[in-house]
């Protein structure tokens, strides 16, 4: 096993993971170059399984979005993006990539990418945000093809019938526009199939996370962060179920043989909020030398749609789309949050207030507060963001975060 | 043997030795300039010259591993934490107004640090919003405390970013307003800040170079709320909780 400088063991599932995503990139572009293929740009949390069951090869632009600030290039990006007149204070996945691609540019270069893979289709849901709409229809309008859009209802409290019955319509009103452009007509068994793979994807990425409820936990939010590539861009097919029995097995393994993902794991704390991309390396060391081990978030627990279900593909598409944290209100948050920081037995919560991301930023109305007067468990609030590292102050963020497990062991060892 | 104590912060570098029972007996203080190596050792020199001092020295602050001595670093935070429980010894809410950052820190009745949040990434509320305003006007930063004795009005700043708080103040000053009565807005601009993030009925300490070095930011904090306290020398306070905090272990 390889070990990195802070002691945190490496997954051995990363080589896997390598070769996976490789290989969905090579799909992506053999689709690019094959005459009657065609790709769909899907929103991260969209209808994925309906595009591949359609035949689409789904390029994630928000995945590219986490490429670019994962390489540390966000910030030579975007300018170009607010000269085009998009705002630094929009979202920084929206500005990095459109900046990105203005300047012709793209990891995706390393991979044998001229550019990133042309649409044929661009299709989201707005059940994150309302500025994914905008940004594909930058696409839209450069590439001049369509754009389709599921229109979620947001600060949901209840999932009522009709709300998860009118999300289905616009679920199924894709359909005959999706035909206009697809490889394959809509065949409703194909779709259950995708569903029932997103399903069983989804529910192995849930246990996957929920290995880390065990004490000392195999995994942290800063590897899961990056293992989470597959069920972001290929649920709905067997690529993303099969990577993740690898990595469940490895953890499994890991919990058996008593390994830690964090040396010395003394500190358990939940991440609520948007990872800081160019950072993800800095704070696995920080929080490691600390003897802490992040082990779970709002973030890798949002692409568990469990509620997918094939006998009621397109009903269940609706929940299990809605039912997502971000869509819902304060409240069910809260108790959303309650059941989390319960069940991995969590010491602190560090909440990421991301700037140009106030969707996944939810220390901004009170909740923060509201649930430490119910759970007693302390929190810390971080300034930064998703991407653009100009946001972000690194030594003030170190000295509160030294700080806050310094609390926390006062709290626990008094 | 003394205990030695240094709290490496952005602005200034603060030293204090105390005996065995950790009773302050001298203190320094440097600017920290670009070195907080040289810093460090400047406040080393100065004691050394008058004491024998013990090893580890307890450090804090952004420089506190930034030092060539043995050393053992806590955060400033739980440092300054430990100080002002020690010389007050109740439930209260603490703010540091420093140089770079402003502090807020909730201690409970046990001493304990219960929350604490620092400014944005931002000047404003700190006494580098103090000096870059000062810088603009072409005065010493130090002559706002004695501007606001001439106050006859309270001129609101509304401007939360620095640069924009210039422009305003320069608006303010085409309309009209004396230094004077500007000097007391910018003062109030501070406190507005810091209270965004205390609530009012606490006790509120005030601590940190900027209320040292501006008295009038606490004598408005008084104005504003009932139960405000500021000790004297409060710019050490982090440095001998420093050594506070390790003696406990």
């Amino acid at each position: 096993m390889s070990k990195t400088q802070s002691g945190i063991l490496r997954l051995e599932s990363a080589n896997v993971l390598k070769v996976v995503m490789s290989d969905y990139f090579k799909r992506l572009k053999d689709a690019e170059e094959t005459a009657g293929k065609k790709i769909a740009w899907c929103t991260s949390v969209g209808p994925a399984e309906l595009l591949y069951s359609m035949g689409f090869e789904v390029y994630f632009p928000e995945n590219h979005g986490a490429m670019l600030g994962a390489s540390k290039k966000a910030d030579k990006y975007i300018p170009s993006a607010v000269a085009e007149g998009y705002s630094p204070d929009i979202c920084s996945y929206l500005t990095s990539d459109i900046g990105a691609f203005l300047q012709n540019e793209t990891p995706l270069q390393r991979s044998g990418f001229e550019a990133v893979p042309k649409p044929d289709i661009l299709v989201y849901n707005t059940n994150q945000c309302h500025e994914v709409a905008d940004w594909f229809s930058f696409y839209a309008r450069h590439f001049d093809v369509p754009i389709l859009g599921i229109h979620t209802p947001l600060g949901l409290n209840e999932l009522s019938d009709t709300i998860i019955n009118g999300v289905a319509e616009q679920f199924k009103a894709l359909v005959p526009e999706l035909e206009k452009v697809s490889p394959r007509k809509f065949d409703m068994d194909a779709f259950k199939k995708s569903i029932e793979l997103s399903r069983d994807a989804c529910v192995r990425w849930r246990e996957v996370l929920e290995k880390a409820m065990h004490r000392p936990s195999p995994i942290n939010f800063f590897d899961a962060a990056i293992h989470m590539g597959p069920i972001v861009v290929m649920r709905g097919t067997t690529y993303a179920l099969d990577y993740y029995n690898v990595l469940y097995d490895e953890l499994d393994d890991r919990i058996a043989k008593g390994i830690s993902s964090v040396p010395n794991e003394k500190y358990r704390l939940y991440w609520e909020g948007m990872p800081l991309w160019y950072q993800l390396s800095n704070m696995a060391r920080l929080f490691a030398s600390l003897d802490t081990c992040v082990v779970a978030s709002t973030y890798c627990n949002s692409w568990v749609f469990d509620d997918l279900d094939p006998a009621d593909p397109f009903y269940s598409s609706a929940l299990a789309y809605s039912k997502l944290f971000i869509v819902r209100s304060e409240e069910v948050k809260k108790e959303m949050l309650q059941e989390h920081l319960k069940d991995y037995a969590i010491d602190g919560i560090i909440y990421h207030d991301s700037k140009t991301c106030p969707r996944n930023s939810n220390n901004r109305f009170g909740l923060q507060n509201r649930l430490y007067e119910e759970t007693n468990i302390p929190f810390l609030e971080i300034n930064g963001d998703l991407n653009d590292p100009r946001c972000f102050s690194e030594e003030q963020s170190l000295i509160a975060i030294e700080t806050f497990i310094q609390q926390l062991a006062e709290k626990i060892y008094s | 043997m003394l205990k030695l104590g240094i709290d490496l912060g952005s602005s200034y570098t603060k030293g204090v030795l105390v005996n065995d029972e950790n009773q302050i007996v001298d203190q320094f203080v440097v600017k920290t300039g670009f070195d907080f190596k040289r810093a460090a050792s400047r406040i080393m020199t100065k004691f050394e010259e008058d004491y024998e001092i013990a090893t580890p020295v307890y450090t804090c602050g952004y420089g506190r591993d930034q030092v060539d001595f043995e050393h053992i670093s806590n955060s400033e935070i739980m440092a300054l934490s430990k100080a002002v429980f020690t010389k007050f010894n109740k439930k209260c809410a603490v703010i540091d107004i420093g140089g770079q950052d402003t502090k807020f820190i909730k201690i409970n009745q046990q001493g304990q640090v219960d929350k604490f949040k620092m400014n944005r990434k931002c000047a404003a509320g700190t006494g580098s919003f103090l000096e870059e305003i000062a810088f603009r006007l072409d005065i010493s930063p130090l002559e706002f405390n004695t501007l606001t004795d001439e106050a006859t009005e309270e001129v609101r700043i509304n401007s939360y970013c620095t640069v924009f708080a210039i422009s305003e103040i320069i608006g303010l000053i085409k309309k009209g307003a004396t230094i004077a009565n500007i000097a007391v807005g910018i003062y109030n601009s501070i406190i507005e800040r810091c209270m965004e993030m205390v609530a009012a009925d606490e006790t509120i300490i005030i601590t940190g170079g900027v209320p040292e070095k501006h008295p009038t930011i606490v004598r408005l904090f008084k104005k504003k709320f009932s139960k405000v306290e500021s000790p004297e020398n409060s710019q050490f306070f982090a440095a001998w909780g420093n050594i506070l905090l390790n003696s406990q272990k």
